[in-house]
């Protein structure tokens, strides 16, 4: 076997980690915190990456810049479908929940759809995506290696909030007893609130940076959603670092797979499934 | 119930009905609390307590009536907004956060609130004077302690939000005898500090003993009320609280 070949895909697959960290840290998130398991989050990513694309086609900003619009664009967007839809549902049956998510997530896309069609949106002509290094044969391209330090801050940023903020605490306290938190003080629909709206931002960073690194369509969002959910099935609730060994777990899996096995590109999203698959059994394997 | 005039009232209830989906709980409780009172609410199980005490504090709706506490409606407040008006409330079922210290969970009960905050040193050292036990656990995750330490975690953090009224749900609930009397002791030291206290206690005999007030609660209303002392001598209480 082609050992520059192996090294390559692992390297690819590190680099993709810290993506599908960030989108799974909002996952978790949202679930953790408030108990939602929204499906709609993915297409918060795909909001965030053809915002990005719009940006750049109506006013020619770059999407360095983009992240600074669409971060809080995406707060806001959050902050409605919460206060719009979520909220009334916090006690409901988690199957009418999902749906919820479910349609929620149907809508956007079928929005996105109308807009901007279904063909691959590309971001043409930015100078820094053509950069990369050789290193022994391995190549590394610039924006990965950015998307991949950019994605790391905000999950390690989330988890020094999380851990060291009052806000953070505030979070936690929601999120482990929720009348004991109303009951020292804390409006929970309040923090609900802001930790929906900081999920829907941390897809939304993540959107604009897969704009730059592919030419997204408005269905990528879905397969965003099935891997978070992977990882954050494979990490387990509440924990940040679980979530970064879980991320880098499944991308070097899947660019592994992609890599050395024969038409394995097509078998990318067959990995996550595997994988879901997999962990479940263990665990079922463990507790009986 | 005889209130005295000259003393304000810190609770004020009037025709309050509660429930939860479709069953109604409470029907149309009046119940007046003066400041500095000690009033004590005892009722068989499901009586309604528990939903009474978390109508007053808004973790549930009312359905019909008003409240009144400290001078101030509590209609469609939150129950965060009520706790910052200095209201405690120590409920039913501990409601700690699992994962925090025994310290996070006895100061959350001042984290929120500025003015507790600013007493919080005076108060946390008040709540490990009457539980020696919580100040060596204090590291320990509230999820792994007994259930009558999870009580004491419980009464500590309510205690911490400095209160001007508390509310207590069974606090003996889960401690030994020689520590409930000392919850007893403490709860008749927090009142003779100036604190109102309303009392939910399935021990009736010692809230009686207790109180300058009670209150009887059968199937969501009031049954009876008088003194404490009036109520130890009532024939229907002794009969069916303290089956003498
Ligand atoms: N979440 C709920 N949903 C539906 N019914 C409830 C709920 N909580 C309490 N009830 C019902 O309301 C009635 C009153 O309950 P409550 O908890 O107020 O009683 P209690 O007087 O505090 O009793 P205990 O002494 O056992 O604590 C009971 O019949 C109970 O079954
Ligand atoms: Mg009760």
């Amino acid at each position: 076997m082609d050992t520059t070949l192996l090294v390559q895909a692992l390297v690819s697959g590190v680099l993709a980690a810290g993506l599908y960290a960030l989108v799974s840290v909002g996952l978790a998130l949202a679930i953790g915190v408030i108990g939602i398991v929204n499906f709609a989050h993915g297409e918060f990513f795909m909001v965030g990456a053809f915002l990005a694309y719009q940006l750049f086609v109506t006013f020619g900003i770059d999407p360095v810049w983009s992240l600074f619009i669409v971060a809080p664009a995406l707060f806001a967007l959050g902050g409605v479908i919460y206060t719009s839809t979520i909220r009334f549902v916090l006690k409901a049956p988690e199957l009418n929940q999902m749906l919820l998510t479910f349609g929620i997530g149907i809508i956007l896309q079928n929005l996105a759809l109308l807009i901007w069609g279904g063909d691959p949106r590309t971001i043409a002509g930015i100078s820094y995506r053509g950069i990369g290094y050789q290193i022994g044969g391995v190549s590394i391209g610039l924006v990965p290696l950015a998307s991949f330090v950019i994605s790391l801050v905000l999950v390690l940023g989330l988890y020094w909030m999380l851990s060291s903020t009052p806000l953070g605490r505030a979070m936690r306290a929601v999120a482990q007893n929720r009348t004991g938190a109303a009951l020292v003080g804390l409006e929970v629909n309040r923090v609900y609130l802001v930790a929906f709206a900081l999920s829907a931002l941390l897809a939304g960073i993540g959107g604009v940076m897969i704009a730059v690194i592919q030419s997204p369509t408005p269905v990528v969002g879905f397969a965003f959603t099935l891997k978070a959910f992977a990882i954050v099935v494979v990490a387990g609730l509440g924990n940040v670092r679980g979530i970064l060994f879980a991320a880098l777990f499944v991308a070097v899996a899947e660019s592994l797979v992609a890599t050395m096995v024969p038409n394995g590109d097509t078998l990318r999203n067959a990995v996550f499934f595997a994988i879901i698959f997999a962990v479940l059994i263990r665990r079922s394997w463990r507790t009986v | 119930m005889t209130v005295a005039t000259s003393r304000k009232a810190a609770l004020e209830v009037r025709g309050l009905e509660a429930g939860y989906g479709k069953i109604q709980v409470l029907w149309g409780i009046d119940l007046d609390v003066a400041e500095g009172e000690f009033v004590a609410i005892i009722g068989a199980n499901g009586a309604g307590k528990t939903t009474l005490l978390r109508t007053l504090t808004g973790l549930i709706p009312a359905r019909a009536g008003t409240v009144t506490a400290l001078g101030r409606s509590l209609r469609g407040l939150s129950a965060a907004r009520v706790v910052k008006g200095g209201v405690g409330h120590v409920p039913e079922g501990r409601q700690l956060f699992p994962l925090m210290t025994v310290r996070e969970n006895i100061d959350s009960g001042a984290d929120y609130l500025p003015d507790a905050r600013a007493r919080a040193p005076r108060n946390r050292a008040f709540v490990y004077d009457l539980f020696p036990r919580l100040k060596e656990r204090e590291r320990q995750l509230a999820g792994t302690l007994s259930g009558g330490e999870r009580q004491m975690v419980a009464i500590g953090r309510a205690l911490m939000s400095d209160p001007r009224l508390l509310l207590v749900d069974e606090p003996s609930l889960g401690l030994s005898p020689a520590l409930s009397q000392s919850v007893f002791a403490a709860l008749k030291q927090i009142n003779a500090d100036g604190v109102t206290v309303v009392l939910v206690e399935q021990n009736v005999q010692q809230s009686l003993l207790l109180a300058d007030h009670a209150v009887v609660l059968e199937t969501g209303e009031v049954k009876l009320r008088g003194t404490g002392a009036e109520l130890l001598r009532h024939p229907r209480v002794r009969e069916a609280y303290l089956s003498l």
